[in-house]
């Protein structure tokens, strides 16, 4: 137990999730109208021009038809990997570090999903008829073709959405109901409402912990099948590049690493910013450190694996994209992935960096990007160079995508924001949980009988 | 019990039809093909295929139904150059079809890989899985100023944009042609009877469509010849369009 | 007159200890309510069944049912040939039917999870802000004032730093 915990007691944990919730600096104002903004002119705005005039506001030509906006969707995707999956393992294996950052983890996990949809309706050519490919019976007796890698990604990632928004809603119903007790207003009614009449009883308690460890049981396998799912949008075509079967593993193992690289910067800012340096500590970072630095591992595995195969085919088309990748047009951007997704990291072995905050920090932006230019990348470079050279070309992004990019990320925030604001973004009855409970002495009563 | 046994057997037949009602195929021959673009222009002409510009070619958005590849070997003055008329090759197991969420692409009975668009939603799936990349998109809304509207086919719909096209074999054609057979006394389409627009033009009658169900017609005799390949078979595409392998002179 | 008997207590042996001794005194199944769960309360109070895994394992298999029959079902109802595949393909419906069978699970979950915590509460029950701080609550009905009594004693010698009485609907 870190020494700074021995003096916290329960109270202070209460205090300390009441103020992040009910107290708002003006720097928190400022932040909050910079992002919804930035949101505005830089998503919205675009995306209707791209609305108005189609998808030639992007970049996208015959034949790079996927641009950045489907790399995007990949990449929140997989950070939204994260936090669920990740507390769900470690809920199972009753990890004591999870209890601390798990919520914000969640919260990332659910905005990421949100943002992946977003992407996708600004991805498609005609958004307005994108419920289309959901199932529901329409007066065309149309249905959605469930032989499509896309729907199954359209039920998995439903699926995962609804599971974690139900996972982070029941981790927090004890937490709604002590900050309910708090809180005053509009604040205090929608806690009422939260918290569901949550008192803490021991059946309670019983029920609520063999639901939350079905539902982790549950999620883990479908954390897994979701990415999985979406690398096969890709894998199930046949062209170059795209068609190989380590696509599934590779995207998991990206996915978990790009989110973990998440939750560093999001606990980074929480600690910095919400006043929770006593419970987000180096221990968190140290951990999330080695976890980097074997996810980091694994994905170089994987990428030399790829390059093997292409070489190893000889003179196929696999061998032509591997050739183009390294060193063609896009040479530098994929340079570029592999020192900030394999070189970069193996910093993390020193324990000394592994507990500095501010290195930490830089590290897990430094493999953000490499994974978005990874997404990128697979996006780009697969379809530029496929089996006829007559349809040989390049694909640079538009100025609107690279704002819509901009924006997503924007949207992002301001959600992660309002939620700080609104759900305890650190769990108070876990972080209990991991401190001392306080110790049997005598009451007054017994003391005087 | 026994209905659903025979259900089951029919749906889990792969491709679901135990014969195309006509296989239209079509067969190039590159021996004769001499690269003119007749049929690239004739099919714009008859499918309102938009012109996108000089700035939409620079950008890559060019729309040709059917293109001519050019590949060129060597430098000037040995230089080589090699063309194939490349068009949407109408593959039985075709893996544009399986990927499409709202099903806006499938296989007719009639063997046609057949587009949707109004059923389309723009995810353009299709043309990253297609290995020929015989798909295009259209990008945004394109214009006819007048008059050229007047040139405008009233069989075919023009396209808004976000949706996705490709050659179709004429497949307006193809429904006139059976129509006639049909207001006939319900006989079949003649070999010869309709041809889709780039076949009719093409000025060396390197192009040849028909129906392959029919042994003697001109296209089955084409597949017949010791030149035919297709394009990409290694992908086991089984495509209908039939290439005959131009036969070279200078080379080995 | 019916009502509870409630006590505070500053650490969960104590109240445990209290609960235990209570239950052995004959009083109805004490409610221990707290910050965060207490281990050992099954050994003291005795074992709870949990329900909620019937409901998980039923939602899991009528999702993966429906899962499989939502996607033949619809793929048989309007017939679209694609790719020389079958109409029924079995891979990709498999896949449809897991993430159903998930899907369907949690859901089932969380239904489990309402129903047995008896979720939301509609009527005031008992309640002790204290307990989502750090004070552990006991409490037991009492059906008379001579058992209150008792009770009252119960828990002080157990160690309640403070015993309340409450009416039979809450504070």
């Amino acid at each position: 137990m870190p020494a700074d915990e021995q003096s916290l007691q329960f109270s202070d944990v209460n205090d300390d999730v009441v103020r992040s919730l009910v107290e708002t600096g003006r720097n928190y104002y400022i932040a909050l109208g910079v992002a919804i903004f930035v949101t505005l002119a830089c998503f919205f705005f675009p995306w209707f021009y791209q609305l108005r005039y189609g998808i030639a506001a992007a970049g996208n030509n015959h034949p790079a038809v996927w641009g950045t906006y489907l790399a995007s969707f990949i990449f929140w995707i997989g950070l939204s990997h994260s936090g669920t999956l990740l507390s769900c393992v470690l809920h199972i294996t009753n990890s004591e570090w999870r209890k601390a950052m798990y919520r914000s983890a969640e919260a990332m996990t659910l905005f990421s999903l949100l943002v992946a949809a977003t992407m996708v309706m600004v991805h498609v050519g005609r958004p307005w008829f994108i419920h289309w490919a959901a199932p529901y019976p329409n007066q065309m007796e149309l249905w959605p073709n469930f032989r499509s890698p896309l729907l199954f990604d359209v039920m998995a990632i439903t699926t995962y959405l609804t599971g974690s928004l139900i996972f982070i809603y029941m981790g927090s119903i004890p937490d709604f109901a002590a900050v309910r007790d708090r809180t005053t207003g509009w604040r205090h009614h929608m806690y009422v409402l939260l918290s569901l009449g949550w008192r803490g009883t021991d059946t309670e308690w019983h029920r609520l912990g063999w639901a939350y460890t079905f539902l982790a049981v549950l999620i883990i396998p479908l954390a897994v099948s979701v990415h999985s799912i979406v690398s096969w949008d890709f894998a199930m075509s046949i062209v170059p590049g795209l068609h190989q079967t380590i696509f599934a593993p590779y995207f998991v193992v990206g996915a978990i690493y790009s989110g973990t690289a998440g939750i560093v910067t999001v606990m980074f800012v929480l600690r910095k910013y919400m006043g929770f340096e006593h419970y987000i500590t180096k221990l968190h970072f140290d951990n999330l450190g080695k976890l980097l630095i074997v996810l980091s591992l694994i994905w170089t595995y994987i990428n030399v694996l790829e390059l093997f195969t292409g070489w190893y085919s000889g003179t196929s088309t696999e061998y032509e994209q591997l050739k183009y990748k390294l060193f063609g047009f896009y040479a530098p951007l994929y340079w570029e992935m592999i020192l900030f997704c394999s070189a970069v990291p193996l910093l993390m072995l020193s324990r000394r960096i592994r507990t500095s905050f501010f290195p930490m920090l830089l590290i897990s932006i430094a493999v953000n990007i490499g994974m978005y230019t990874e997404r990128f990348l697979i996006v780009a470079t697969t379809q530029v160079r496929q089996y006829l050279p007559d349809r040989w070309g390049t694909y640079v992004p538009s100025l609107v995508e690279i704002s819509i990019i901009v924006g997503s990320l924007a949207m992002f925030t301001t959600l992660f924001l309002l939620f700080v604001k609104i759900f305890p973004s650190v769990s108070i009855y876990e972080i209990k949980e991991t401190m001392d409970a306080p110790k049997k002495g005598k009451s007054e009563w017994q003391a005087t009988h | 019990m026994a209905r659903f046994a025979a259900g089951w057997r029919k749906y889990r037949k792969p491709g679901y039809y135990d014969e195309f009602d006509y296989a239209w195929t079509m067969s190039i021959d590159l021996d004769r093909c001499t690269g003119c673009g007749a049929c690239v222009t004739a099919c714009q002409a008859e499918n309102n295929i938009p012109i996108v510009g000089e700035k939409g070619i620079r950008n890559g958005r060019e729309m040709q139904w059917m293109r001519v590849e050019r590949y060129w070997e060597g430098e000037y003055p040995n230089a080589k150059l090699s063309f194939i008329p490349m068009l949407c090759q109408h593959c039985d197991t075709a893996p544009c079809e399986t990927v499409c969420p709202v099903s806006a692409t499938y296989h007719n009975q009639d063997g046609l890989n057949v587009q949707v668009y109004n059923r389309c939603i723009g995810t353009r799936s299709c043309a990253v899985y297609c290995p020929y990349e015989v798909r295009y998109f259209n990008y945004n809304d394109h214009h006819w100023p007048k008059p050229l509207d007047q040139q405008l086919n009233p069989d075919v719909s023009v396209r808004e944009k976000g949706v996705m096209e490709k050659c179709t074999f004429c497949v307006q054609r193809i429904r006139q042609a059976k129509d006639h057979a049909k207001d006939d006394g319900r006989r079949r389409v003649v070999d010869g009877e309709m041809q889709p627009a780039c076949v009719q033009t093409c000025p060396a009658e390197a192009l040849v469509f028909g129906d392959r169900n029919d042994a003697n017609s001109k296209v089955s005799r084409s597949m017949n010849d010791p030149r035919a390949y297709h394009v990409l078979e290694e992908l086991n595409t089984s495509p209908s369009v039939v290439y005959l392998k131009k036969v070279d002179a200078d080379a080995g | 007159m019916a009502s509870n008997a409630l006590g505070l207590f500053h650490d969960p042996e104590s109240a445990l200890d209290a609960a235990g001794r209570l239950k052995d005194a004959g009083f109805a199944r004490p409610e221990i309510m707290s910050p965060i769960p207490i281990h050992g309360v099954e050994d003291v109070l005795g074992p709870k069944k949990s329900v909620i895994k019937r409901f998980t394992l039923f939602g899991g298999i009528f999702g993966g049912l429906a899962g499989f029959t939502l996607a033949a079902g619809t793929a048989v109802l309007y017939l679209h040939p694609t790719g020389g595949r079958p109409i029924i393909a079995i891979p990709p419906f498999l896949i449809i039917s897991y993430e159903m069978t998930i899907l369907c699970g949690i859901l089932a979950t969380v239904l489990g999870f309402l129903i047995s915590a008896r979720f939301p509460a509609i009527r005031e029950r008992i309640y002790v802000p204290a307990t989502a701080i750090d004070k552990f609550a006991v409490t037991v009905p009492c059906d008379s004032g001579e058992s209150y009594g008792r009770a009252e004693t119960i828990l002080r010698t157990a160690g309640a730093e403070e015993v309340q009485r409450i009416g039979e609907d809450g504070p």
